[in-house]
């Protein structure tokens, strides 16, 4: 194809929708942001995760941060209306009560305990286990995949064999014995265990893009100048799989919120007094016929986390990687 | 090929090797097995018991001699006895079933139905279908599943069961089934504004008209499809082989095959009762074996030299299509006597059989069914949602490719494009994800087993955990770990056959 | 072939047949298209692909079309071929033999693609299907527009193979593509573009992704089988060499419309439109001085989304003025010699010059 000399006022970018036919410029980054802003899940999904993270942040606080709600999670108390949530946002005109929180919006459990700041501490919870595991995870992954990637030979021979180690081990498995050894160390203690068992779907995908991104011309430049290995990797191939890591990050804490929640729920997770969504859905569950909120409100979290991540997920693909119709000519 | 899959397999083996070490160092710390004994007060009885658990585990030998142990034992069949001395392999043998029919169905249903859906959203790429199932699969893709199976079990077996004391369809509900199954017929349909409306309109009124007068008498309560209904199925059945092998025409020679191959079937449906009454296993899948050879010849002989291929396909499936309706009408005929077995509760929700079940072979299978559906479900769900994205972005990956155009350039009709050059390219990827897939839904099947209080695999293995017992968790890791090696070989294996390109390396 | 040009990169074609060898032209029109038009909606506004194209082609004529990326030459081809994605608004009219392709019902148009009309790609490496066998990807041609056995497909497509010059076909048709090396797989597809003897072949930068010593090879024998099968060719390029050894006459395509159309003697000779004459002027020649420099237009070609008034290309132009230039489009328009056409203002000033390339050579010294 003819090159043609681009002028920065009129440069074709290479990367968008339709090439070589004079589009304005943008910076890569400029690009990205735009695909992602466009995306309307990748919007909803920052806004919803944005909210659950300051509600349950500032409700009930964490550590120097005070909170606003009255309320704290541990103490018991007497049962308003059979422990029903007093939450209402149905308007009176349409038989509901008005929009109100009330005494105990999420409702009480059998003790007496509010259940709203029960279930905000747990989103406490799952929401630090879940980004710990997720960076431990990306950080295992991307180290194990670009090496294997980059080095052919014994190292990827060696690396590919553990990670097939690790995937034939069943990752509920895996992940239940260590947090059982885990014990009570605490949420970080489990957060980081986790992420050493999670990190294999990471390495897979980060191999498969440095592999791709080795036989690049600009890798191949940079190897015939004699750069050391060391510096590719860090210089030239990690910042082009920057997409893909961000991508597998997301990914990475939406397996991991539900992951901790199932391990919790089986009594493998998080252990007493500290709690977690799935550590409250397992505690409650037989309340389900008598006391059907118990069961719903942390459910209803887990699921907006998991689907807020996996939309900002499949929106920051969409931007990094766009596979849109291309008009060739 | 074949040096491929030796070498494959050998290097599997040793990688199963290592991980059962890692296995077992990690199951031999989990947790302290004396726990129990050291309840007890201090004393004789106290010693004694810590003294008899030692013995019997190897407690005072370092956790290598102990793997080692294990592993020569475990390669002679034997795989130790658990804290209490309980054999593990009794345990093992009780529980695989289970747990295997459970794992099975939920991965070949979500394989068959994931990709369907996928493909079928590929296709309609941005329409209101498509948009349904991306959106549908990002909510599984985030459901967890011990919640949904916990909401399965507390409401849909229960309304469900309550239901069917007086299977009547309210008609609003009648109204929205009718909506969805409209709604989704319109969006098959490859044309203009007016055909997909039209589509609709029909299938609204078809579907309301029949759920009505199936509500109205009573078939829920005693279901079956009768000689009259399995004939029409089987014969639209034959028209939609034959349109989707070679194109719809009435006259072509496959049309005529898949016409023989189901009328075939009808009258063996009438003539085979006295076998059908209470056949077993061997039984049915014989007839399978004799229904797909006997449409084989339809076809081939039908074929002709011209259509041959096309012809054999159509009658094939036609006929297997013909023998799966004439099974479930077997099926629905025993549900009323079923019911009535299980006191008008058919649905389960807890277990995985009714202990003790005497009856005929449908009888059976309905119990099976009945304790299977909605743990399969709640299984299902996730994987389903796995499988239907990753075919929708294969197919989407593969229909932009320059072979696809070639394919269009060539004249092809849009079914051939599809179904001869996108689909076997589109697949080919799906054969790494189920191997993924296998050890997801194992881990998966652990919580499902809880929460519908199986005692199979999952059970073995919490308790394992919690005991700090490490013989049932190996057992555990034999099976979950085996079956994650083998699909991963099976999926190479496949993968080398689809793909002419890895043959050679 | 008289051109004082020589070609670009080698590819022109050697000893064996050329366009001179093979048979002339009938009078029969086989393709006419007029006014076609292409647009795309994108997030950046409508792209104009193509504005308003008219050429014809007869009977065993190649017609060159010539212009670089973006100008609507490929785009304006798969609008033969009914092939531009869903979202493609299609205006104007392609006429086969007198039957307008753009009214024509899908199944009619279907039945002629690969039939009458076939085409062959630009990269052969990635327009097989991987994971069929060439014999079958061939035997399909046949068996979608022919009641014939599956035996007889093969037979032909042995045939075709043989013709194309792939040595021992009949093995061959059990081999996949990746078994083939780039130029037998563009054989493979000449063989199936001409297995159902079309009328038409077009040839979408058919050599671009081959070595320069195969690219000679395969333009012979596109010509080869152009008589075979009695076919016209459609050879879109943007590699003059090419065209200047393989057509009778060229169209130069730039932002999406036609600016010249001539018999390809005259056009190379006497360029009378200033992109043509740059593009020209911008080959290297080999019997050039050691310290003359080569040529580029400058610039880059305007955006198809905000296509400004005026000639697209006046903002490269030598040539241009503020006036007419800046502020009407020009038109396709007779010039000096027969049946050559050019879309410039100012044509009549490179008439007036012996070698119209030099405007362009003045231009780069001054702009350096």
């Amino acid at each position: 194809m003819r090159r043609t000399r681009t002028k920065p006022a009129q440069a074709p970018s290479g990367t968008d929708a339709v090439q070589g036919m004079g589009v304005r410029t943008r910076t890569q980054g400029q690009l990205v942001l735009r695909r992602f802003i466009r995306h309307k899940g990748a919007v909803a999904g920052m806004i919803g995760l944005g909210a659950i993270v300051l509600l349950a942040v500032t409700s009930i606080g964490a550590g120097p941060i005070p909170g606003w709600w009255p309320k704290d999670f541990s103490s018991t108390g007497t049962l308003v209306d059979g422990g029903k949530p007093t939450l209402s946002l149905l308007p009176g005109f349409l038989g509901g009560s008005g929009l109100q929180i009330g005494e105990h919006p999420f409702g009480q459990d059998n003790v007496g305990r509010d259940y709203f700041a029960l279930t905000m501490r747990g989103t406490q919870v799952s929401l630090v286990i879940a980004f710990i595991v997720g960076i431990v995870a990306t950080f295992v992954g991307t180290l194990v995949g670009a090496v294997a990637g980059y080095f052919r030979g014994k190292s990827e021979a060696a690396l590919m064999r553990l990670t097939d180690l690790v995937i034939t081990i069943p990752t509920l498995l895996f992940a239940g014995m260590v947090a059982v050894m885990a014990g009570d160390r605490g949420i970080v203690v489990l957060g980081l265990v986790l992420g050493l068992v999670t990190w294999t779907p990471t390495a897979r995908l980060i191999r498969g893009e440095v592999l791709s991104i080795r036989e690049k011309e600009f890798v191949i430049a940079a190897r015939s100048f004699g750069t050391s290995a060391r510096r590719i990797i860090v210089k030239h191939i990690l910042p082009n799989t920057v997409g893909i890591i961000i991508v597998s990050v997301t990914l990475a804490i939406a397996s991991a919120i539900i992951l901790e929640s199932a391990l919790s729920f089986l009594g493998l997770g998080v252990q007493p007094p500290d709690t977690s969504l799935g550590r409250i859905i397992s505690d409650y569950q037989n309340a389900l016929t008598v006391r059907p909120w118990l069961f719903y409100w942390p459910g209803l979290f887990i699921i907006g986390i998991v689907l807020s991540v996996n939309f900002i997920g499949d929106g920051l693909r969409d931007a990094f990687d766009p596979r849109q119709n291309r008009v060739r000519d | 090929m074949l040096a491929f899959i030796a070498r494959r397999l050998f290097v599997s083996a040793l990688v199963f090797l290592a991980a059962t070490a890692v296995v077992f160092v990690m199951a031999a710390n989990v947790g302290d097995p004396l726990a129990e004994a050291r309840q007890l007060p201090s004393g004789q009885a106290q010693e004694a018991a810590i003294a008899e658990i030692t013995e019997r585990m190897n407690l005072d030998e370092p956790v290598f001699v102990r793997y080692f142990r294990w592993l020569g034992s475990a390669l002679t069949g034997d795989l130790g006895v658990n804290v209490t001395g309980q054999s593990v392999n009794a345990m093992l043998e009780n529980a695989v079933g289970a747990t295997l029919q459970l794992v099975l169905a939920a991965t070949v249903l979500s394989i068959v139905v994931g990709i369907t859906i996928g493909v079928i959203s590929a296709l309609r790429q941005y329409s209101g279908l498509d948009l349904s199932v991306t959106f549908a699969a990002f909510l599984f893709y985030s459901l967890p599943l011990f919640w949904v199976a916990t909401l399965l079990k507390q409401f849909v077996a229960i309304d469900l069961n309550n239901w069917l004391a007086d299977p009547k369809l309210a008609l609003w509900v009648i109204g929205l089934i009718a909506l969805f199954v409209a709604l989704f017929c319109a969006a098959l349909v490859v044309g203009d504004r007016r055909s997909r409306v039209t589509t609709f309109v029909v299938a609204f009124v078809a579907m309301c008209a029949l759920l009505w007068a199936l509500s109205e008498t009573g078939w829920f309560a005693d279901p079956g499809l009768g000689i009259f209904v399995i004939s029409l199925t089987a014969v639209a059945g034959a028209i939609g082989f034959t349109t989707l092998f070679s194109g719809l025409d009435w006259h072509s020679p496959p049309m005529r095959a898949a016409m023989a191959a189901a009328i075939a079937g009808i009258a063996s449906a009438l003539l085979l009762d006295p076998v059908l009454r209470d056949p077993n296993l061997a039984t049915i899948a014989l007839l399978a074996v004799i229904t797909a050879g006997v449409c084989f010849a339809i076809g081939w002989l039908l074929g002709g030299e011209l259509y041959r291929r096309s012809a054999v396909q159509s009658a094939v499936f036609t006929g297997l299509f013909t023998g799966a309706v004439i099974f479930t009408d077997r099926l629905l005929q025993s549900f009323a006597s079923y019911s009535d077995m299980k006191g008008g509760r058919p649905v389960s929700t807890i277990g995985s059989g009714t202990p003790n079940f005497q009856g005929t072979f449908w009888q059976s299978g309905l119990d099976s069914v009945g304790h299977l559906a909605l743990p399969t479900l709640a299984l299902m769900l996730i994987s389903l949602a796995t499988y239907t994205r990753y075919t929708r972005a294969s197919m989407l990956e593969v229909m932009n490719q320059d072979y696809v155009r070639t394919a269009r350039a060539k004249g092809l009709p849009e079914r051939a494009v599809v179904t001869r050059h996108s689909l076997r390219n589109g697949l080919i990827p799906i054969t790494t994800l189920t191997a993924y897939d296998i050890g997801t839904v194992m881990g998966g099947a652990v919580v499902t087993e809880t929460v519908f209080g199986w005692r199979a695999m999952g059970r073995m293995l919490l308790d394992g955990i919690n005991q700090g017992d490490p013989m049932p968790i190996m057992a555990f890791f034999l099976v979950a770990g085996g079956a994650i090696v083998a699909f991963n070989m099976l999926a190479d294996i496949a993968y080398g056959f689809l793909d002419p390109r890895i043959r050679l390396s | 072939m008289s051109t004082n040009l020589e070609p670009a990169n080698g590819s022109r074609v050697h000893a064996g047949k050329t366009l001179a060898d093979s048979l002339p032209p009938s009078d029969e029109e086989i393709l006419r298209v007029e006014d076609l038009t292409v647009e795309f909606p994108t997030d950046d506004g409508m792209v104009h692909a193509v504005r308003g194209v008219d050429y014809s082609v007869r009977e065993r004529e190649v017609l060159g079309i010539v212009g670089e990326s973006g100008s609507g030459k490929s785009v304006s081809s798969m609008a033969i071929m009914g092939l531009l994605p869903g979202n493609a608004r299609v205006r104007g009219s392609i006429r086969y033999r007198g039957k307008d392709l753009l009214r024509m019902r899908e199944k009619e148009h279907r039945s002629l693609r690969g039939e009458k009309i076939a085409m062959i790609f630009q990269d052969p490496m990635t327009s097989l299907n991987p994971v069929q066998t060439i014999g079958d990807q061939l035997a399909e041609a046949v068996l979608s527009h022919h009641l014939v056995s599956r035996k007889q497909a093969l037979t032909r497509a042995k045939e075709m193979l043989d013709l194309v010059g792939i040595p021992r076909p009949e093995a061959r048709l059990k081999s996949y593509p990746h078994e083939f090396s780039g130029g037998m797989r563009q054989r493979v597809m000449i063989a199936m573009a001409i297995i159902n003897d079309p009328d038409l072949i077009i040839a979408d930068e058919p050599t671009t992704a081959l070595d320069v010593t195969v690219q000679a090879q395969i333009l012979e024998k596109l010509l080869e089988v152009k008589d075979e099968v009695n076919a016209a060719i459609l050879m879109i390029t943007h590699d003059l060499g090419v065209i200047a050894g393989m057509a009778h006459r060229v169209l130069v395509m730039y932002a999406g419309r036609p600016v010249e159309i001539g018999n390809v003697d005259v056009v190379f000779n006497q360029p009378r439109m200033p992109y043509m004459a740059g593009l020209l002027g911008s080959l290297p020649h080999l019997d050039a001085t050691e310290h003359e420099r080569l040529r580029p237009i400058v610039g880059t070609p305007p955006s198809l989304i905000n296509v400004p008034p005026g000639c697209p290309f006046s903002p490269r132009c030598p040539l241009a003025d503020d006036s007419a230039c800046v502020t009407t489009e020009p038109e396709l328009a007779p010039t000096d010699a027969d049946e050559h056409y050019a879309a410039c203002h100012h044509w009549s000033r490179l008439a007036q010059v012996d070698d119209p390339t030099a405007y362009f050579r003045a231009e780069s010294e001054r702009s350096r």
